[in-house]
């Protein structure tokens, strides 16, 4: 009996081809687009109806069934809002992450298990075999430290069709077959915000005020800030610092080291030893792990970063040599080889 | 390329290009400068908006030009009050009841209309009622719908064919009515709508406030911006006091369109500035977009006999063509328009399956096809959620040959088995 294969069609090129893959595999291939965000931001139009389009178009060119689920609601109790109380923490979290665990691998994957399927796909590179997540064959186009926390069960009924393939034979293939957003632009970083958006974005939904900037060592005031949520841990560029006079430009740009939401304040160092910035161990939450985790594994710290020799020792990355720290609220994700063995949460 | 969507873009015909060329370039001035090279091109202005008044029957500076049909639609409603009255009900809010809606409103259902006014909750226990203003049809486009609610609007339904209930009219119209706006042609449907049977009602309304004394005056106002292709639109015979028209859709260039206003209506500008258009619509004038609107218009009216008889030549040809649909628009609309129910089937797959074989058309509305969003105008005639998705929209233009009719019949055919064997 032909197996049925739900695919997440975003309109971009990589889970078009993997719609084009499954249908030439001989599988049945439904099409859904998951409505997940349509609200318009200051500067940014929200693409999802020319997205929604693009996908329907290759369903349509491909001859296959084609739905659009609507998740905004949970992807605003899960994700937006998840988003926002860790900012609101002080956290800099990691809403694709978040978006994968409860919308794509949870949500997506329960629909379609409900309404039939036997797996679902989607257009990441990953591979999956024998229940375990693996890096895909483009390591430039990896995507496992998004998808980290899907659970074994979702991993188990999901195909990752262009995960053997590298993004240009992708593009390739897309073009070959008329698959007209072979060219689309890639969207970037957050599902739905770009990198630079994100401030726009938060500014949106949370209330700041402006406060002070001080020198961790001192004490001092050197400069004014327009929110402390819209500074991570670790951040150099963006602050509105001017030299003092006598010590104009001493050379050492200065970098966020802590925020105190409870005051409003900033602080910030030019002591690149601050162990909030350069740090030998870090203290984890929220782990999860889908194998079993040998004593020495590799870390990636953030996504497509390289893979740094670890050891996990409880709740805590211990590494041979510092780290440059990411913010709080950011994942660590551990390998064995290829292998993506799960992560957890910085503290 | 087979274009079959000519109510959403016509293409600037040659003629109309040649008229605007020289007002970008060399006659590029302003016309509000001292110098005589600027008068003349101020002369041409004002000549070029008589030929365009001419046609409606108007004159010159009857005429306000806009940017395009919405801004025009907008302006035609700047003499209701702008911020909605009230008249405050001492009804408590568990009598609001009666009207079948819950006594605490959700958000979304906290204009509840009702047929003397819109039911508002204040701060204190009771409701305020804010008056209808404006009566406009169900079909209307959003350039129409979005501005009456604004000003506090109820609608007036429609029948089966989208033609106007003048009963209903009737029915709704109050001492509060200020404006009633009616597309002479609806821009999904092709319906045309009996302009001047209301203009009757409206006059007998009037007459009998004058007999009571109420001195609220009562206009009517028409989106005519699908019309001029194949109707001779002339405000008298109407007897409208406000008409819209647009450029984009008469082969002239996009972002011109006017606003007929008769004497009588006295409105308020939306922009303030250098005071063109008689105070009206302040901004440098659109000079070559008004010459090129002149040129269209002076076109379209001198071709719309032939027009016609060759529209209804190729309605008959594609109604006979086709396979397997029901025909939304049978009575009462402009031999252009084209609106076909495949019921059961997902007309949008249509449209990219077409795409991909070169014929261009639209499900409903352009715009409400790329937001998901229901068309209101297939709704409001009485089609089921599944026949308004099984719902082209095929608009004929002069792009067209009678032989892309045939081929597009056949194109048409085809992509709907590549569908119906699909299920």
């Amino acid at each position: 009996m032909t197996e049925t294969v739900f695919v997440g069609m975003s309109g971009g090129v990589d889970s078009s081809v993997s719609a084009l893959l499954l249908k030439n595999q001989g599988y049945k291939v439904k099409g859904v687009y998951m409505k997940n965000w349509s609200r318009n931001l200051p500067g940014m139009k929200c693409p999802w109806a020319e997205d929604l389009a693009d996908a329907k178009r290759v369903a349509v060119k491909l001859g296959i069934d084609f739905e659009v689920w609507d998740f905004e609601k949970e992807y605003h109790d899960k994700v937006v809002k998840y988003m926002l109380d860790e900012f609101k923490k002080g956290n800099t979290p990691n809403p694709d992450i978040m978006c994968n665990q409860e919308i794509k691998f949870k949500l997506f994957y329960e629909t379609a298990m409900e309404k039939g399927a036997d797996f679902i796909a989607t257009g990441h590179y990953a591979r999956v075999k024998d229940g375990k997540l693996l890096r895909p064959v483009d390591e430039k186009k990896d995507q496992t430290y998004f998808l980290y926390r899907i659970s074994e069960e979702a991993l188990s009924h999901t195909i990752f069709p262009v995960g053997e393939m590298l993004k240009n034979d992708v593009k390739k293939l897309a073009e070959k077959n008329g698959l007209h957003n072979a060219y689309k632009k890639e969207s970037m970083g957050v599902c739905f915000v770009g990198e630079v958006g994100m401030k726009d974005f938060l500014k949106e939904y949370i209330e700041t005020e402006p406060g002070e900037i001080r020198e961790i060592e001192t004490e001092k005031v050197v400069g004014h800030h327009d929110g402390a949520v819209f500074y991570t841990i670790g951040q150099r560029h963006g602050l509105y610092i001017s030299g003092n006079a006598g010590e104009v430009n001493s050379g050492l740009p200065y970098y966020v080291v802590k925020k105190d939401l409870a005051n409003n304040i900033v602080y910030v160092s030019r002591n690149l030893n601050d162990t909030n910035i350069w740090a030998g161990e870090i203290r984890l939450k929220d782990i999860f792990i889908r194998n079993t985790v040998p004593k020495n594994i590799q870390v990636r710290l953030r996504h497509l970063n390289e893979l740094i020799p670890a050891e996990l020792d409880g709740d805590t990355v211990k590494f041979a040599q510092k780290v440059k720290r990411p913010a709080s609220g950011q994942s660590i994700v551990f390998y064995d080889g290829e292998i993506c063995l799960g992560g957890g949460i910085i503290v | 390329m087979i274009y079959l969507d000519h109510a959403a873009a016509t293409p600037v015909s040659k003629k109309v290009f040649e008229a605007m060329e020289p007002y970008f370039s060399h006659e590029f001035f302003n016309p509000s400068a001292a110098y005589l090279p600027a008068k003349k091109v101020s002369a041409e202005y004002e000549a070029a908006k008589g030929v365009i008044a001419h046609a409606i029957g108007a004159k010159s500076h009857d005429l306000v030009i806009t940017a395009g049909a919405t801004e025009a639609n907008n302006l035609a409603f700047s003499f209701l009050n702008k911020e909605p009255v009230f008249s405050s009900s001492g009804l408590e809010k568990s009598e609001m009841s009666y009207a079948g809606q819950p006594a605490e409103p959700s958000p979304s259902e906290t204009n509840l209309s009702v047929s003397s006014g819109i039911y508002i909750p204040d701060f204190s226990n009771h409701f305020i009622i804010q008056k209808i203003q404006v009566l406009y049809l169900s079909t209307e486009h959003d350039s129409v719908r979005k501005v009456a609610e604004k000003y506090g609007g109820a609608a007036i339904d429609v029948d089966r064919n989208g033609r106007i209930l003048l009963d209903d009219l009737k029915a709704k119209i109050t001492d509060d009515t200020r404006l009633i706006s009616v597309a002479l042609v609806n821009n999904e449907l092709g319906t045309i709508q009996p302009l001047s049977e209301i203009a009757a009602i409206i006059r007998k309304v009037r007459l009998d406030r004058l007999s009571r004394g109420v001195k609220t005056p009562l206009y009517l106002h028409s989106d005519a911006s699908q019309a001029m292709n194949l109707l001779n639109v002339n405000v008298a015979r109407l007897g409208v006091d406000l008409l819209t028209l647009n450029a984009a859709k008469i082969y002239g260039p996009k972002g011109v369109g006017a606003l007929y206003v008769s004497h009588e209506v006295k409105l308020k500008p939306l922009n303030y500035g250098g005071g063109q258009e008689m105070g009206l619509r302040s901004g440098t004038e659109n000079v070559p977009g008004v010459m090129g609107f002149a040129k269209a218009v002076e076109e379209v009216t001198k071709h719309l006999n032939g027009n016609r008889k060759k529209y209804a030549l190729w309605r008959k040809i594609l109604l006979d063509e086709l396979q397997g649909y029901e025909l939304v628009n049978k009575k009462h609309t402009l031999d252009n328009f084209v609106v076909l129910c495949y019921n059961g089937i997902d007309a949008e797959r249509l449209i990219f399956l077409l795409e991909d074989r070169g014929v261009y058309l639209s499900t409903g509305a352009a715009c409400a096809a790329s937001k998901g969003v229901k068309s209101h105008v297939l709704k409001a005639i009485g089609l089921s959620d599944s026949e308004i998705a099984g719902s082209l929209r095929i608009t004929l233009g002069e792009t067209n040959t009678e032989e892309q009719i045939h081929e597009a019949a056949k194109l048409i055919n085809e992509a709907v088995k590549i569908e119906r064997r699909r299920r």
